[in-house]
């Protein structure tokens, strides 16, 4: 690539410095797909031309970078994903940020997930070892590298699959890239990137990572809403089907009358905190997630966007 | 004077283009047979822009992002022969209806500001 187009990049992440990650790379892409079409049609109709003056006059037209950084800047600001905490939340009193936790979509959303985390942890940790172990054994045969080249392939879209998933149940934004960058590399080629390719890897640690968390997760917020539930609906179950709280030796103990309320009132405190730590982990495996499962654009100093091209 | 003079024009051409380059990205996406990339965008925003004040490609972008989001547009990455992924953007049934309206409203705004401007000049 052009030095003066990586150059270009490079100013550009930087004035975007405390932008949201994912603006960041939207905007470097965009720049990215747009510096390298402009250049590469422009020479195409122009092969006398030479290619500074090419680029410089296409950037003009792009914008300095600053120009183009405050341009999403002020998208970013306008507008905000749908289940994005609006910012006057900040503003609300702790009463209202306590409790609001009970009709926060997202809250609702996060706990979904760690729910189905189980499902899809027995899911990925299944496929992830079954694959290693197979292709481990099969490295010998014929048939071993073409199968460690779909094994792999699958893995990859596993983790957009479970990319969409957490994006939708966490809010966390995922990047999409396709997994090839390019048409040209042929099956050697696209076999040689998808084996040095460290997202690959990461994301089999990530698949494998996600039977034991699926399991703390899907524990963890069953017990913890058990309990609430436990405690809200006491009434319900000791004057309307009779059941005691604690049976020892046919002996059986009742929730003395006036506790009761006490006793829904921690119910519904204890609901409470179940959701804000749920809200909470949800956004720790969003951060986790992201950092598994999505390629990382770096701009490097050689002039070369490392994840965009491949090194074949 | 001078400079306060051009100064207080280019805020108002930020201004006006906030909205209004939605609405021209809209229109193109909407006339085009197959979905576009941002370079082809430009390109035909370039040669229909004659005495308009210069749009920065650059700018053009994050607005394609954010329709996106909004459901107005839709988007696909496909990988090109020698060069990065493009983005292809597409109009979604909602940004037609959007579009719609978008136009009535440009529409009754162009009369209503050519009316008073009209207006100013016969006091």
């Amino acid at each position: 690539m052009s030095e003066m187009i990586s150059r270009y990049l490079n100013e550009l992440s930087a004035a975007l410095a405390g932008a949201d990650p994912a603006t960041v790379q939207d905007a470097l892409s965009d720049a990215e797909e747009h510096l390298r079409t402009a250049l590469d049609q422009t020479l195409s109709e122009h092969p006398e031309t030479s290619e500074n003056e090419v680029v410089k006059l296409i950037i003009e037209k792009y914008g300095s970078p600053e120009e183009v950084a405050s341009a999403y800047k002020e998208v970013e600001m306008r507008t905000a994903p749908a289940l994005a905490e609006s910012k006057n939340q900040k503003d609300r009193s702790v009463v209202a940020r306590i409790f609001g936790v009970l009709i926060d979509p997202r809250a609702y959303a996060a706990l979904f997930y760690l729910i189905i985390s189980l499902a899809t942890g027995i899911i990925y940790f299944t496929w992830a070892v079954t694959g290693l172990s197979l292709s481990a054994g099969f490295l010998v045969l014929i048939i071993g590298i073409p199968f460690i080249g779909v094994f792999l392939l699958s893995v990859q879209g596993l983790a957009l699959v479970e990319g969409r998933i957490v994006e939708a149940l966490t809010g966390y934004r995922m990047l999409r890239r396709p997994i090839f960058a390019r048409k040209d590399l042929g099956i050697w080629g696209r076999f040689k990137y998808l084996v040095t390719s460290g997202l690959t890897w990461k994301t089999l640690v990530y698949m494998i990572l996600q039977l034991p968390l699926g399991i703390i997760y899907f524990t963890l917020s069953v017990i913890m809403l058990a309990i609430s539930f436990w405690c809200i609906l006491r009434p319900i179950f000791e004057y309307g089907f009779d059941l005691p709280w604690l049976m020892i030796d046919n002996i059986s103990f009742y929730t003395p009358g006036w506790t009761m309320p006490l006793v829904m009132i921690v119910g519904i405190l204890w609901l409470i905190l179940t959701m804000h730590l749920v809200k909470l982990i949800g956004r720790m495996h969003g951060g986790f997630a992201r950092i598994m499962l999505v390629k990382k654009e770096k701009v490097v100093d050689e002039g070369r966007l490392e994840s965009a091209i491949p090194s074949v | 004077m001078l400079s306060d003079l051009s100064t207080a024009n280019k805020k108002f051409q930020k201004e006006l283009k906030a909205g209004t380059v939605a609405l021209v990205l809209l229109g193109i996406l909407d006339r085009a047979v197959e979905p576009m990339y941002g370079y082809q965008i430009t390109k035909h925003i370039e040669l229909a822009m004659e005495n308009v004040p210069e749009i920065k490609q650059g700018a053009l972008y994050p607005v394609l992002r954010s329709l996106e989001r909004s459901g107005i547009l839709e988007s696909q990455v496909e990988p090109s022969v020698s060069g990065p992924p493009r983005r292809y953007y597409r109009i979604t049934e909602a940004g037609r209806e959007t579009l719609a309206e978008w136009k009535v409203t440009w529409g009754y705004t162009k009369n209503f500001v050519d009316a008073i401007l009209k207006g100013q000049d016969d006091v």
